[in-house]
């Protein structure tokens, strides 16, 4: 009898996690968490006052004796967090610059005070002196089924310099900002030999990793505040004392934020199913529609070739330029922009920002890969989504820059950073996001990943690329795939679709790139013509003399010869077209397995050039140059730009003498 | 004297000194090879007998630059060391003819000579080079004055919007070019002063320059004004026009590098017009 009495009073306390849908139809996730706040904003002390009931389901097969919380804004708590070493900035000098979280009190399902069982740890680097993860005992342990309910009094103060979240002013961006439970991986999940709480110190070069959950929260703040959040909003009312209370409602989302400030204008447009807000500084009005249009493009792309955006509803912001700190980030359901007052209309990086923050919704947001220890699954597929898109739609030569002075591609971009980087073999990318030696997280984990999936795509084709993806989703959307879990999509779907063409499986491909340090250079070393004598030409392999030798005594007859060498360490197939004198174009495919490999042909015409990836589909060949070798090289360019260097100097001196 | 006419008159008179404007812009064209032929050569010889220069018919494609790997590094570092250099000697080698060309532009100039081209060149160089110095000074003190300290002062108050920033930038740059013109016209003064009085004394020049441009204020200022405002169309018409072009043949390279000298023959035909008003401007308000 006591026992129902409890449940009921459990029913009724933790009533918003009813299966009742608002936002979607039906649970796309097995909603392992779920969160339910009261949210107070104080906008002179920078503080949040909150009230949370939340609760954890152990669905693995463990008795699971302890939880462990993300206290992520106590990362700026101190200068010698793990976030601020990491970052090498300082948090501040003043206690109104600094954040944190504290949690005043917290109990379990049976009201028992949990603050005695409470520990902070720092498992990745053992620092004291990081306080974003907490651990707690429970005084009863989680059996298999059982729910953890945790009922949580805390305040939250935003740190002055926001780096992803904080204040400035009068402007919030509210990220991270509660106690979030960590991932409890049970043994095989994403390939872990054994169970354990998944759970990260907020580092600088990443911060998620989470069950999709269901949010109800309830933001009480000044009423000329404009909020923005990644919830739905279900009801506004206005409380009489100045104040205003906005309940808001989100489903199975991995992170909920918010923002708020008086100065946002609010702008509505509506792609499909999708009704979405931007918040954005009214001076911003005429970047209004190149923002929508860059979501709705990245909205259209992405569900034609991965698969759907099932929520209703998107909210992003454009911060203003004193929070341009929370610019660029990335809540599913909200994500920020970066723009400015007047950019040119041939400067599409607002537009990349846009697409790349709101493809998060994607490649983290539903396919919810661990950022911590895959980046690459998380950044680096966004990037080359990225890439694909703002190419597709801003120019496949110019998605980036489209000016008659310089243009330049998003997927150029990806490849200038690799190739460009001395540390470009300095690791591999099974790193986990801190341990990337000389500050090569962000070319590894975004450049390198988007070039080898190019690659990829290079290789396999771009309608199989896209079937891997529509694959990946499929089996992975709102759960936690690993990069060997997307492997294997990979590798079903190549063979698949191509049979044996490329081997038993891809692993042989993402061995050498992702999990790899080599650099990938196919070469053409050379090529000569000689002349010989007829009864030799009919010896040689690969003949492909065309037009019969009969009556032809008069007609000079070759040894055609094509040099080519593997200079790097990876190997991939290429494609390799000679082109002959008489304007036939042989193809031929290498495995590109041998350092050193030739082509012989004998027939009466001569090699003119030959070209190694043709097409330039293999990104990660860091040396275009010598991928191609022909007998007349066209100097013009190379003159048309000398020239353009002379005078732009001669205008330039004379400008500056007055 | 209306300012139409003053124009007209140093326009005729500039005319006359084209052998120096040539002389300007065959040392410029010569000064800047030395910086350029080299990064085409070792460009060139990067490249090797590679048909990656397709990939640059369009303009320029910063993949195959990169693709140079050390050789690029080099160019770049070779580039900025030869484009600093370029500068300063362009500086140094505009401040000496300057003097050549002021002086051949004079009413009692005779017929264009060479040699007193560079003569008066000579003559009148260090006096230049400090006239010249002391007014970039006083400009560069104004521009910081004007636009960087106000930019600074907004950009620190609590929450200004970029929309403020962008009209106080525009304000503060407005400001700076209506004051540029006084500087110009101080330092043109200044040199046509030294030339036409044969004295050396820089401080007097400028204190010369500085006087005449506030005795004549509106009218020279007026005349400057629309000099300069030509000069700024001129070079918008440039920056529109010639970066714009990507020939693909020789020959088209060829017209191309032929257009690009001849405009900048008239841009430094446009200077010496300036010079030429000034001095005729002079010389009728000593008369
Ligand atoms: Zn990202």
């Amino acid at each position: 009898m006591k026992n129902l009495l409890f449940v009921l009073i459990c029913y009724l306390v933790f009533l918003p996690y009813s299966p009742a849908q608002i936002v979607l139809k039906e649970p796309l996730s097995s909603r392992q968490t779920g969160y339910n706040i009261e949210a107070s904003l104080d906008p002179v002390a920078k503080k949040i006052k909150g009230d949370m009931k939340a609760f954890w389901v152990n669905r693995s097969i463990d008795i699971v004796q302890n939880v462990e919380l993300h206290l992520y804004l106590n990362a700026f708590s101190n200068a010698n967090t793990t976030f601020n070493k990491e970052s090498g900035e300082k948090p501040g000098n003043k206690d109104s610059e600094f954040g944190w979280i504290n949690i005043k009190y917290i109990t379990d399902n049976n009201g028992i005070d949990l603050i005695p069982f409470m520990q902070y740890i720092s498992t990745d680097d053992n620092n004291i002196a990081d306080k974003s993860v907490l651990n707690i005992n429970l005084p009863n342990a989680a059996r298999p089924g059982d729910t953890v309910y945790l009922n949580i009094k805390f305040e939250s103060k935003l740190p002055s310099r926001i780096i992803r979240t904080g204040y400035s002013g009068d402007y919030f961006f509210v990220a991270q900002w509660f106690p979030k439970f960590g991932v409890y991986e049970p043994a095989g999940m994403r390939y872990s030999t054994k169970g354990g709480w998944n759970c990260h110190q907020f580092h600088r070069n990443s911060e998620f990793y989470s069950n999709h959950s269901v949010y109800d929260v309830k933001i009480t703040l000044p009423k000329e505040y404009v909020v923005g959040s990644g919830g739905m909003l279900i009801n506004e009312k206005d409380n009489g004392d100045g104040n205003k209370s906005s309940t808001y409602r989100a489903e199975d989302i991995v992170d909920f934020a918010w923002t708020a400030w008086p100065g946002y204008a609010v702008y509505k447009d509506q792609w499909k199913h999708v009704k979405i807000t931007l918040l954005s500084p009214p001076e911003r009005k005429n970047q209004v529609i190149r923002q929508f249009q860059a979501v709705k493009n990245a909205l259209e792309y992405l569900e034609a070739n991965v698969g759907p955006y099932p929520w209703p509803y998107l909210t992003f912001a454009d911060p203003p330029a004193k929070g341009g700190g929370s610019g660029g980030m990335e809540y599913t359901t909200l994500f920020t922009s970066e723009s400015f007052y007047g950019v040119p209309g041939y400067l599409h990086l607002p537009e990349m920002v846009t697409i790349h923050e709101f493809g998060h919704a994607y490649f983290m947001g539903i396919l919810a890969s661990n950022e911590f220890e895959e980046p690459w699954l998380d950044e680096g597929v966004n990037t080359f989504w990225e890439g694909r898109i703002v190419d597709h739609y801003y120019g496949i030569n110019s998605g980036l820059i489209d000016n008659e002075l310089f243009k330049l591609s998003d997927k150029s971009m990806s490849r200038l950073s690799y190739v460009g980087s001395e540390s470009r073999q300095a690791s591999s990318n099974s790193e986990f996001s801190w341990n990337y030696p000389h500050g090569t997280y962000g070319m590894m984990s975004y450049n390198k990943t988007a070039v080898i999936l190019n690659t990829l795509m290079g290789i396999v084709g771009e309608a199989t690329m896209n079937e891997i993806f529509h694959e990946y989703y499929k089996r992975w959307a709102f759960k936690h795939p690993s990069g060997r879990d997307f492997i294997n999509v990979v590798n079903d779907v190549v063979v698949r679709l191509h049979g044996y063409k490329f081997g038993p499986d891809m692993n042989w491909f993402f061995d050498q790139t992702i999990y790899g340090t080599g650099i990938c250079d196919y070469k053409v070393s050379g090529f000569f013509n000689g002349k010989v004598v007829l009864p030799e030409a009919v010896m040689v392999r690969n003949d492909s003399l065309q037009k019969p030798l009969s009556g032809s005594d008069s007609v000079s007859v070759y040894k055609s010869v094509v040099e080519l060498e593997r200079a790097g360490e990876v190997i991939l197939p290429v494609e390799v077209l000679i082109h002959f004198s008489n304007g036939d174009n042989v193809n031929e495919l290498w495995d590109g397995k041998s350092r050193f490999k030739d082509f012989s042909y004998t027939g009466n015409r001569k090699i003119q050039w030959v070209k190694i990836d043709p097409e330039y589909k293999i990104k990660m060949d860091v040396n275009y140059i010598n991928n191609s070798l022909t007998d007349e090289p066209d100097r013009v360019p190379v003159r048309r730009l000398t020239n353009k260097l002379i005078s732009f100097m001669q205008f330039f001196i004379t400008f500056l003498s007055l | 004297m209306k300012i139409f006419s003053a124009i007209k008159l140093s326009a005729f008179r500039s005319l006359k000194t084209w052998k120096g404007v040539l002389i300007v812009w065959l040392l410029s064209l010569i000064l800047v090879s030395m910086v350029a032929l080299p990064i085409k050569g070792v460009f060139k010889s990067g490249l090797g007998n590679s048909m990656i220069t397709e990939q640059l018919k369009q303009g320029i494609n910063l993949e195959v630059f990169t693709d140079l790997g050390t050789t690029f590094k080099g160019l770049v570092s070779f580039f900025k060391t030869g484009l600093f250099m370029a500068i300063v000697i362009g500086f140094l080698l505009n401040v000496f003819l300057t003097g050549g060309l002021f002086s051949a532009i004079k009413s009692s100039a005779g017929k264009f000579s060479v040699a007193e081209f560079f003569s008066a060149s000579a003559k009148n160089f260090w006096s230049f080079l400090v006239i010249l110095l002391i007014i970039s000074a006083i400009i560069l003190f104004l521009g910081i004055l004007i636009i960087v300290i106000p930019l600074v002062v907004v950009g620190q108050a609590d929450g200004p919007t970029e929309g403020i920033m962008m009209k106080t930038a525009l304000i503060t740059f407005s400001v700076f070019f209506l004051l540029l013109v006084v500087m110009l016209l101080v330092a043109d003064y200044a040199r046509a002063w030294q030339v036409l009085n044969d004295k050396s004394g820089y401080f007097r020049a400028i204190g010369f320059g500085f006087k005449q441009t506030f005795r004549t204020f509106f009218f020279s200022y007026s005349l400057m004004l629309i000099l300069l405002l030509f000069q700024l169309l001129y070079g918008w018409l440039v920056l529109s026009i010639l970066p714009g072009i990507t020939p693909v043949s020789g020959i088209g390279v060829f017209l191309l590098f032929l257009l690009s000298q001849l405009m900048l023959i008239i841009k430094i035909m446009l200077k010496v017009l300036r010079y030429g008003s000034v001095t005729t401007m002079m010389e009728q308000k000593r008369q």
